[in-house]
């Protein structure tokens, strides 16, 4: 395998990923409104308009960010499956990790970029401190763990009825772990409590698991 | 005696040695153990959910492992395993669910707690769930779908560890629930009572597990066939 073939490999795939996903605005877009509805409507939920914040932000944020996620994570593929795409990359002599991960980096970037409003949002909202370099390091580290996981579920295509259905199904009781971490770690963050080493560690190690794991299986099962 | 000769036994000496199991652990659970003397007669849910607990984590063991032989393979005898497996894991999950309920409402005061392996073994039960409901209701050919759920499959089993320690580190780090926990030492009798449970659950789930693995063949021999007449 030629190494720096497949690196510009990588990058082709990423930026002409990232190029579609801009011009094709309506998937980014819902999930971004969605995710700031979301967070809109948790607020009325929670009543967290009542001044005490603290406790129930980390979670709200984080489940927001998981269900946003969901949507975006479940349009990865279509496109490239409804125009051959993924049969033409199959043919060709690129390496399936390597589609694996471009798809991850352009589904981690959309994410990301969802998560900026959210986060603005959450900031104005609830008047607490929420771009702090601590929390942006849990929230890029969560991403990635949450990329890497359910690009790789999005890949298994169940029939065109029930996918979308599906992928929450699936994903969700996997995302357990990340999901704990993250709302641990940004409680401890807010709290300015030592806590957070631990969870930070187990964010960590959930990131590099679901990125070797999904690199690996991913020629399975494409 | 070579393997084959062994699985061949499963119409013949199968059944008959499952049905005696059964019916000597139900007579030696219901009345031969001693009743526990703090918990009662309630104690003796624990040669159910034990057995269950691990007929349980055997069944999705064997799916993970079925799963990587069908993805080496491609032979689909093993995909059979998989499913087979799964589905019996998921009855004995849920088994031990209730079992661990009907226990601990008694005993703790409550039908639920956070406890890590409690909740491991709910995500446990939700992650082979969607395994089985990807199956069924898949739309695709009988490879694709193997191949899918086949990865699924040994990611869920793989993810089990990091859920646990999650979950363990989660409820560590908060404060523990004010509930009465007895843990009393089991006695040489009950400790016997339980073993043989555990040896005849684990029969039962081979015996669904090679039940589940006949059907599942026999259906895919069926899809040939339909597939010829077509």
């Amino acid at each position: 395998m030629d190494l720096a073939y497949q690196y510009s490999c990588l990058i082709s795939l990423t930026v002409a990923d990232l190029k579609l996903t801009w011009r094709e605005k309506s998937a980014w877009l819902t999930t971004a409104l969605f995710a700031c509805a979301a967070l809109l409507i948790y607020s009325f939920a929670l009543d967290l308009a009542s001044g005490v914040v603290v406790s129930l932000l980390p979670g709200v944020i984080w489940t927001v960010f998981l269900f946003a996620g969901i949507f975006s994570a479940s349009q990865s593929f279509h496109a490239d499956r409804e125009n051959g795409v993924l049969d033409a990359l199959r043919i060709s002599p690129v390496h399936p990790t390597i589609v694996y991960l471009s798809k991850t980096i352009s589904n981690f970037v959309q994410l990301a970029a969802i998560q900026i409003p959210v986060l603005l949002g959450a900031t104005v909202l609830f008047n607490e401190d929420i771009f702090q370099i601590n929390i942006i390091m849990i929230v890029l580290l969560g991403t990635l763990g949450y990329c890497s996981l359910t690009t790789l579920l999005s890949a298994l295509s169940f029939g065109s009825k029930s996918t979308n259905l599906m992928l929450p199904v699936m994903a969700l009781p996997l995302l357990v772990p990340l999901l704990i971490a993250c709302v641990e770690a940004t409680a401890s963050a807010l709290d300015e409590t030592p806590d957070g080493a631990p969870w930070m560690m187990l964010l960590v190690l959930f990131a590099i698991w679901t990125t070797l794991i999904s690199a690996l299986m991913f020629p399975l099962a494409d | 005696m070579n393997l084959n000769t062994l699985y061949n036994l499963r119409w013949t000496v199968l059944p008959p040695v499952v049905g005696v199991a059964i019916t000597v652990m139900a007579g030696l659970a219901l009345v031969s153990a001693p009743t526990e003397v703090v918990e009662g007669d309630v104690q003796r849910l624990l040669y159910v959910h034990l057995p269950s607990a691990l007929a349980s984590y055997l069944s999705f063991g064997i799916t993970a492992v079925c799963s990587a032989l069908f993805l080496i393979t491609r032979d689909f005898k093993w995909d059979a395993g998989a499913q087979a497996a799964a589905l019996v894991g998921l009855i004995f999950t849920a088994l031990t669910l209730i079992t661990g309920a009907l226990w601990g409402r008694p005993i703790w005061g409550v039908y639920w707690q956070w406890d890590p392996r409690i909740t491991t073994t709910l995500i446990l039960f939700l992650i082979f769930a969607a395994y089985l409901v990807a199956r069924k209701s898949s739309e695709l050919d009988n490879e694709r779908v193997a191949r899918f759920c086949s990865v699924y499959a040994i990611i869920g089993f793989l993810d089990v560890p990091l859920i646990h320690m999650s979950v363990r580190w989660w409820r560590t780090l908060h404060p523990q629930p004010i509930v009465s926990r007895l843990d009393p030492a089991l006695p040489t009798e009950m400790l016997l009572v339980t073993l043989f449970s555990v040896a005849a659950v684990l029969l039962v789930a081979v015996w669904f597990i090679v039940l589940g693995v006949e059907t599942e063949l026999l259906s895919q021999r069926l899809l040939k066939i339909k597939g010829r007449v077509r």
